[in-house]
């Protein structure tokens, strides 16, 4: 062991998140505005989300469902009796000077969700609670300008035990948790965006001594962020306690400029948010047939149908790996397998062509012209020897960019196979008689031009001429196969 | 001709309206009660005096001849509630010249129902007073003496109906801001049952505590729009709908506390001779005890200052309001505020602030929340043994204006026997007993949703006892 990794065991990190995630909704939480990204500035306000004199928030059912399915999928036990509360600060984007949010009782408390860290483990799950965002400041020179047409999106919070111990966990927590929301289909996870936001809280301390003093860190609007901001932090604090200084509770925030996390403020001065339940929303007391919906909103976790996938189609690893990523991937796997697909060529078309077309084209499976019944299609063309698999790669390209069934696309086009032994035969004799030399060669029993005048029967053919028989023919051509 | 006909056919003839808006200005520049007049169809004109031609105003609505229950009849509205297209100031430099982008519900129902809201009216800052003395648009006087307040906060609204400028007007009533005023200007007021009333489009004060209320010249009235405004709002998820547990009043309590503790002669005169004048009506009167109503103000305070200090919070001037100058998003908010809120709004925020700090929630916030629920469960008990209670609006006759009237403090513990119903979410009614001099009303209190039954014993006693009209009250304009 080096002396470095020596003293990382001298001490124990703990790393905890607070996610942020935008619920996919039509319209915002308090109010009918709808929800986007983007747009021209205020366009998508009203008196509700700009906090007018007067007004009152209305719960979105539809954002109390999403969030009621998130906690149940973290495993929380659900709230009977979810109140809302007013946090209380003062900021130019947030129209009320109070978010309505969740502090005593949120919608759901005590869940844990297995993650794929390595090796697999479970992390405590806090809480879940829903709440509104705020708008946007952009500072412009010596002007500050207000954007108003985030406030009022519906946000859940999930906030994780510190149990995480690096950056790198963290990413991979981080990375996991958004393909939960995305399978849940209640956000589409897109930090770029802003649609999932995390903040880490990082401590370190003498091992076995516990938690040591928490810094909250601020803006990590990347994974990349995300990891490297924890180590940054997780080394400070370790130098700071090895030169024998405390550290100090504190907000800091990742300067990506620089690499850096810099102190924004001291804890204790602001962190009075003085909560106290909205009065304007009764509790949300989930009935029977509201927990029903929210039961029947619950998918198999991406990690659960990663592992039967592996298990039930003899997949590798990876192959698991990548078809569970997006549940419709997953979807159009199942699918293809079940209309009788062979489960290895599924997995190999998805992995390879059909996510380099996707991609090409920029767009999900789900909004691609790709269903499961044009992938089992196209397997069976591939595997009764209709097509090969050259071909098939066109008849997918069309498939995608003309929104045809692979069959059509076969026809229209004449794609089919040339496998009848006499028609082949002909155009071998065509071939040969263009290039009388290697046809002499081949007649002496000299199987040299074979290779050469396959490719020339192809080139003639376009491609279509069966491989098999034609090698064939070649070879009886060349004398006694 | 029935009242109702009367009165619409006041707005319905530009003769009869150019009276009325001369009797209105004439009341108003001794009392100061409406802060701005319609300038809509079938209204009266600016205040500035122009009158208004036909045309749609700004909720879209024509000069059509009005239909429904309030068809045609004028109402005034306190400038604390929106009414689209026109200014909605709560009494506050904060708010400028804030112009309302949507109507209240209860005013949208007001108006679906036929009624023509003719102005808004004066207040104390967001609502905070008993005085109606603390507004940008200066002071308002009471109909029975200018010399006197109205009361308050809804004091412009019950100034307005006294003098017979409206036969009703929108109050809201946080801790007795209908009854209150109704009291001191010798009209009733009816503060409903917490929730039955949409708040949307009332400027929150204290949110858990507040309701829209009426104040009008008459029970059967205050009914009358009662039905109107009441009822299930998707905008408002804290209304909600009920019916009374019983159908008949037979028993009436009066907390012994009240008899006790009452110093002011004329107001325990008052409430003897009304208890009296209720059981010659039939009534069985009876003692009762009301432990919790010592603690009503101070609990009573310290939630309502809690909620304001977040309601309030959004007056910042940024987005709305008056704007002071500032070098930075921070020093504009604080510079806003410090210039656009009076001292008592201040007051209050600070308080407010002050109870929910942490460390101090639990010693200030949370005991009065308990406060509240022993209250409410006392009432709740009470009501298995009388059917209403009858107790003082306040323990004090109207007060004069200027450096005479009541300190600050002692009108907040004079909002004891109010601010009891807003704890408890109960229906009131503020009504006027005979008096030799200038109005003191009293109030009966019911169990939930009981309002119809405080209106009928309220209507046979002011068939017994009608109510007086101020000097100055004519109807010889209509």
């Amino acid at each position: 062991m080096n002396a470095a990794a020596a003293e990382r065991q001298a001490f124990d990190a703990f790393v905890g998140l607070e996610i942020h995630i935008q619920l996919d909704t039509r319209s915002k939480v308090f109010c009918g505005c709808p929800v986007a990204f983007g747009g021209d500035p205020n366009t998508r306000v009203c008196p509700v989300c700009l906090g007018f004199p007067g007004v009152l928030p209305a719960l979105n059912r539809e954002a109390a469902r999403m969030a009621y399915v998130v906690a149940q999928a973290m495993g929380c036990t659900l709230s009977a009796e979810a109140v809302f509360e007013r946090k209380n600060y003062f900021y130019p984007d947030l129209p009320k000077n109070y978010q309505i949010s969740q502090y005593g009782a949120p919608i759901g408390a005590g869940g844990a969700l297995a993650a794929p860290l390595s090796p697999p483990r479970t992390v405590a799950i806090r809480e879940v609670h829903l709440e509104e965002d705020a708008g946007k400041m952009i500072h412009a020179g010596d002007v500050s300008l207000l954007d108003f047409n985030r406030s009022g999106t519906p946000l859940v919070e999930i906030v994780t035990a510190p149990e995480l111990r690096s950056g790198d966990e963290a990413i991979a927590f981080l990375q996991y948790f958004r393909r939960v929301v995305r399978h849940l289909g209640v956000c589409d996870g897109n930090m770029e965006e802003g649609s999932l936001r995390c903040d880490a809280n990082v401590s370190v301390n003498r091992a076995g001594a516990g938690l040591g003093s928490k810094v909250e860190i601020k803006n990590l609007n990347s994974f990349k962020f995300v990891g490297r901001a924890v180590e940054f932090e997780l080394d400070r604090q370790r130098r700071e306690l090895q030169a024998g200084r405390t550290v100090q509770v504190e907000t800091r925030h990742w300067n990506e400029n620089r690499d850096v996390t810099q102190s924004m403020r001291v804890k204790e001065s602001d962190s009075d948010y003085r909560y106290f339940p909205e009065p304007d929303l009764p509790p949300l007391r989930p009935d029977a047939a509201f927990l029903q919906s929210v039961t029947a909103g619950q998918v198999e976790l991406p990690q659960a149908l990663r592992d039967r996938l592996e298990r039930r189609h003899r997949l590798t690893g990876a192959q698991a790996e990548f078809l569970s990523d997006e549940r419709a991937t997953a979807d159009v796997f199942e699918r293809a397998v079940a209309a009788g697909a062979d489960a290895q060529q599924a997995a190999r078309w998805l992995a390879g062509d059909v996510r380099r077309l996707l991609n090409r084209a920029g767009l999900t499976i789900a909004q691609s012209p790709l269903t499961a019944e044009r992938l089992s299609e196209l397997l069976a063309l591939i595997d009764s020897g209709a097509i090969s698999g050259k071909i098939a790669k066109g008849v997918l390209e069309t498939v995608l960019r003309d929104d045809l069934d692979p069959a059509q696309v076969v026809d229209r086009q004449g794609l089919r196979l040339i496998a009848d032994e006499a028609e082949l035969d002909a155009c071998v004799d065509a071939a040969m008689a263009a290039f009388p030399d290697a046809a002499a060669q081949l007649r002496q029993g000299d199987r040299r031009p074979i290779g050469f005048l396959i490719g020339e029967v192809m080139k003639r053919t376009g491609g279509r001429a069966a491989p098999e028989p034609l090698r064939r023919i070649l070879q009886a051509r060349a004398g006694g196969g | 001709m029935s009242e109702d006909a009367r009165w619409r056919a006041v707005f319905a003839d530009q003769d009869r309206r150019g009276r009325w808006l001369d009797y209105a200005r004439a009341w108003n520049e001794r009392i100061n009660a409406f802060v701005s007049f319609a300038d809509a169809p079938g209204g009266a004109g600016a205040a500035s005096g122009a009158d208004a031609d036909a045309g749609a105003d700004a909720d879209g609505r024509t000069g059509a001849p009005p239909a429904g229950p309030l068809a045609g009849v004028p109402c005034a509205v306190k400038d604390n509630i929106a009414v689209a297209g026109q200014p909605l100031s709560c009494g506050s430099a904060l708010l400028g010249a804030h112009v309302a982008p949507f109507s209240a519900t209860c005013v949208r129902r007001l108006q679906d129902a036929g009624a023509i809201v003719a102005g808004k009216t004066n207040l104390d800052e967001f609502g905070m007073g008993s005085d109606t003395q603390a507004s940008v648009h200066g002071g308002c006087g009471n109909p029975w003496d200018p010399e006197l307040v109205p009361g308050g906060s809804s004091g412009g609204s019950a100034a307005a109906v006294a003098a017979g400028i409206v036969p009703f007007a929108l109050g809201s009533d946080t801790g007795g801001s209908v009854r209150q005023p109704a009291s001191f200007c010798g009209v009733f007021g009816l503060k409903p049952t917490y929730g039955m009333v949409s708040r949307f489009g009332l400027v929150s004060y204290a949110s858990s505590l507040e309701v829209i209320g009426i104040i009008a010249d008459s029970p059967e009235r205050c009914g009358q729009v009662l039905e109107v405004i009441a009822g299930l709002d998707d905008r408002d998820q804290s209304t909600v709908a009920g019916t009374p547990d019983r159908d008949a009043v037979r028993t009436i309590g009066v907390p012994r506390a009240c008899r006790q503790e009452l110093r002011d002669p004329q107001v325990r005169a008052a409430l003897d001779a009304a208890a009296g004048q209720l059981a010659e009506l039939g009534y069985r009167m009876v003692d009762v005890d009301l432990a919790t109503l010592r603690y009503a103000a101070a609990a009573y305070y310290v939630i309502s200052c809690a909620e304001a200090s977040a309601n309030l919070a959004r007056f910042d001037g940024v987005r709305y309001g008056a704007r002071a100058a500032g070098e930075s998003a921070d020093r504009t908010i604080i510079a806003s505020r410090s210039a656009g809120f009076g001292d008592e709004v201040k007051l209050r925020v600070l308080a407010g602030t002050y109870v929910l700090r942490s460390g101090f929630h639990d010693r200030y916030y949370l005991r009065a929340q308990r406060v509240r629920t022993a209250l409410r469960d006392e009432l709740t008990a009470l009501f298995e043994q009388v059917d209403l209670l009858l107790m003082p609006v306040y323990p004090a006759p109207p007060f004069a204006r200027g450096s005479a009237r009541l300190d600050p403090f002692e009108q907040k513990v004079a909002d004891r026997y109010t601010t009891v119903a807003n704890l408890a979410g109960a229906p009131a009614l503020s009504f006027p007993t005979p008096q030799p001099r200038v109005p003191i009303g009293m109030q009966l209190i019911g169990p939930n949703f009981g309002e119809r039954l405080i209106l009928d014993v309220a209507a046979r006693y002011a068939a017994e006892h009608p109510p007086a009209r101020p000097p100055g009250y004519a109807e010889d304009w209509r």
